[in-house]
């Protein structure tokens, strides 16, 4: 087993390709908020039915997984699984730059963007909302002091755990924050559940584990660097286990609603005759996103090849966005009941499910997110000694299983 | 922070007539005109002369039916709607820069258009759908209950009321402070049972709704039956001999074929 040593990755032309094509969806990003901003939001496919759109199912779904990208740093300096350790870094800057990238989708699609001071200068204190400002921009100054100590050379390990508890804590908090948004929407029969809080916290272990293992083989390999396939099977495994969990929570919130009168109508609505939002549940969020790779992540985990934990990551990353799709839009799309029991009309979509038709300009946006976290993490590991020069499994000490 | 007041000093709302409202929309003009001639920015339309129209509006009437419980005839109900300036407002504790506020002196919910950043959590909280996106200005948009024409001194004194109690033609709508026992409209409300929309939510709206009276039942309708009753099963007289002198002729169709 070597020393780990860490290295900037060099600008070779495949490394300058990807930033030119990541640069190419951050500009169409800029582009479109240029547009929107310009003529209003009446311009995309939101309305006063669904106020919040593709753009927050991209912020929502990044920000998310920003939590669970700094899994694999946590299990290193929280539960002291010193195999992890090589990649401790580059979980916490994936982490950051995946924040970034759904901050800005948000802030950038919110009705006045050019009111960002107004938003971080006047605090409601009774709003989650507000307080979710609080642990974002926390989340940044507390990971990076723990990418900061960890880098540092002459900061002692001791600190490295201190600020490791810190950002797990923070990250634990920041999760939970997201989804009181919704479980705290009393208003809005398809929120409006505690659950949501702890389901959340599973979703990011999942959806960031998930993106952390493409984007660190994707990175390596453009590197040419060497990843061992074991190590990558034991990150699958993992995520298998978050994934179930999921799949568990997920059951566990739509059992308790079906039990309660009060959502018996969304529940209907959402698990069998909500059209797109039926489909995105049950083939996308329980079919793509969970059962098979579940299957692919445990009944493939003793094959040698890595190609299945790949698979099993990208789908869950698809699962996980059409849930996260089916809880934002889908939550908005059922009506309010103002008159229970009723069958009102009105220039106002009285009872009626309210269509949403996203524009290529909210599509834009939101690849643009996650273009510019990619291309925050490539500068990342460009400029700073991110990445080992070597994560082999020789080099990890695959003899010690880890998680 | 921006916290609910405990109490305000008065509770200015609306008392909406549901037997008298007609549903004619008088309202939802007036207050579109008023609030877009007057209040911060105009109350944006999109495509307003094309096939899709859209706007921003601070009132909206629905429209359902309902069977009375005590029998009778079903009845089309007409029910205004626009910001009900609850006690308990969600929309006001959701709002991360505290540009939702309700005010100690009068018990207005309003916006300050200049914090808000429009990210659409109020609409989301409100259980009555009452706020609105203003899509070309980017803010959140609601009724102020005409805060610029109750205290206005430049108007003559009649017409220091909100714009849609001024135009209401059916007389549907009042206006006062319902914290006061002995005003107008609490009285109104007292004598007709009015209600809150949704009080099991626990918003506790300070806008009432007068509940519709019950309607006449079929049965009353019959008044003038008994004067329409037959006088005769068989014509008699000339109007007998021409009715059997026509039923003797071969081309006519049998008694009763029609």
């Amino acid at each position: 087993m070597d020393r780990t040593i860490y290295r900037e990755l060099k600008l070779t032309p495949a490394v300058w390709s990807v930033a030119t094509l990541l640069g190419a969806f951050i500009a169409a990003a800029a582009g479109s908020v240029l547009y929107i901003e310009h003529h209003g939001h009446i311009v995309t496919g939101m309305n006063n039915q669904i106020v919040w759109g593709l753009p927050h199912v991209f912020a929502i779904f990044l920000i998310v997984a920003a939590s669970g990208a700094l899994n694999v740093a946590s299990i290193a300096s929280v539960f002291g699984k010193i195999a992890n350790k090589p990649m401790a870094r580059f979980s916490g800057l994936l982490s950051l730059a995946l924040l970034a990238g759904g901050l800005a989708v948000l802030v950038l699609d919110l009705g006045r963007p050019d009111r960002l001071i107004v938003a971080m200068t006047k605090y409601n204190f009774r709003s989650i909302f507000a307080w979710n400002i609080y642990l974002y921009t926390g989340f940044f100054v507390v990971v990076g002091a723990y990418l900061y100590v960890q880098m540092a050379r002459s900061v002692s390990n001791k600190w490295v755990k201190t600020f490791g508890t810190a950002a797990f804590l923070w990250r634990l908090a920041l999760t939970t924050g997201t989804g009181s948004i919704f479980g705290w929407l009393v208003a809005r029969p398809g929120y409006d559940a505690a659950i949501m809080a702890p389901m959340f916290i599973v979703m990011s272990f999942s959806f960031g584990l998930a993106v952390f293992i493409l984007v660190l083989c994707a990175f390596y390999s453009i590197s040419g660097r060497d990843i061992g396939t074991n190590l990558i099977r034991r990150l699958g495994r993992l995520l298998g286990i978050f994934a179930g969990l999921v799949l568990y929570f997920t059951a566990v919130r739509h059992l308790t609603n079906l039990y309660a009168a009060e959502h018996g109508d969304v529940e209907r609505f959402i698990l069998f005759g909500g059209g797109i939002f039926t489909q995105l549940f049950w083939i996308g969020q329980v079919l793509i996103g969970g059962i098979i790779p579940l299957f692919l992540l445990f009944h493939h985990i003793d094959s040698p090849t890595k190609k299945y934990v790949l698979s099993g990551s990208a789908l869950i990353i698809i699962g996980g966005f059409a849930q996260v799709y089916g809880i934002v839009v889908g939550g908005q799309a059922f009506p309010l009941e103002i008159f229970p029991g009723y069958e009102a009309s009105s220039s106002f979509f009285d009872g009626q499910i309210t269509g949403y038709s996203p524009s290529l300009l909210e599509m834009a946006l939101g690849l643009g997110g996650v273009a510019l976290a990619l291309f925050i993490m490539g500068l990342g590991v460009v400029v700073l000694r991110i990445m080992p020069t070597n994560l082999s499994d020789a080099n990890i000490d695959p003899s010690k299983p880890d998680f | 922070m921006t916290q609910l007041p405990s109490s305000t000093t008065r509770k200015l709302g609306l008392v909406i007539d549901l037997d008298t409202c007609v549903g004619c929309h008088a309202c939802v003009i007036s207050c579109k005109g008023w609030n877009t001639e007057n209040y911060g920015a105009p109350l944006s339309d999109m495509d307003a002369y094309g096939g899709d129209p859209s706007g921003t509006f601070l009132n909206r009437v629905h429209t359902y039916e309902m069977q009375p419980e005590q029998g009778g005839a079903a009845q089309t109900v007409h029910f205004p709607k626009s910001c009900l300036h609850c006690e308990d407002a969600p929309c006001v504790t959701v709002c991360p820069t505290g540009a939702s506020y309700k005010r100690v002196e009068d018990g207005i919910v309003l916006v300050n258009e200049s914090n808000c950043i429009g990210c659409g959590l109020c609409a989301w909280s409100c259980p009555y759908g009452a706020r609105e996106l203003d899509r070309a200005e980017g803010v959140m948009k609601k009724c102020t209950l005409c805060v610029d024409r109750i205290y206005n001194e430049n108007l003559p004194e009649v017409d220091r009321i909100p714009s849609c109690v001024r135009t209401c033609p059916a007389g549907a709508r009042s206006f006062g402070d319902l914290g006061d026992p002995d005003s107008d409209v609490s009285q109104l409300v007292a004598a007709r049972g009015g209600y809150d929309l949704m009080p099991e939510l626990g918003t506790k709206p300070v806008n009432k709704y007068l509940p519709p009276r019950p309607k006449d039942t079929t049965d009353a309708i019959d008044i003038l039956a008994p004067f329409l009753e037959p006088v005769a099963e068989e014509a008699t007289g000339f109007i007998g001999w021409l009715d059997r002198a026509l039923d003797a002729l071969p081309a006519s169709p049998k008694k009763g074929s029609n």
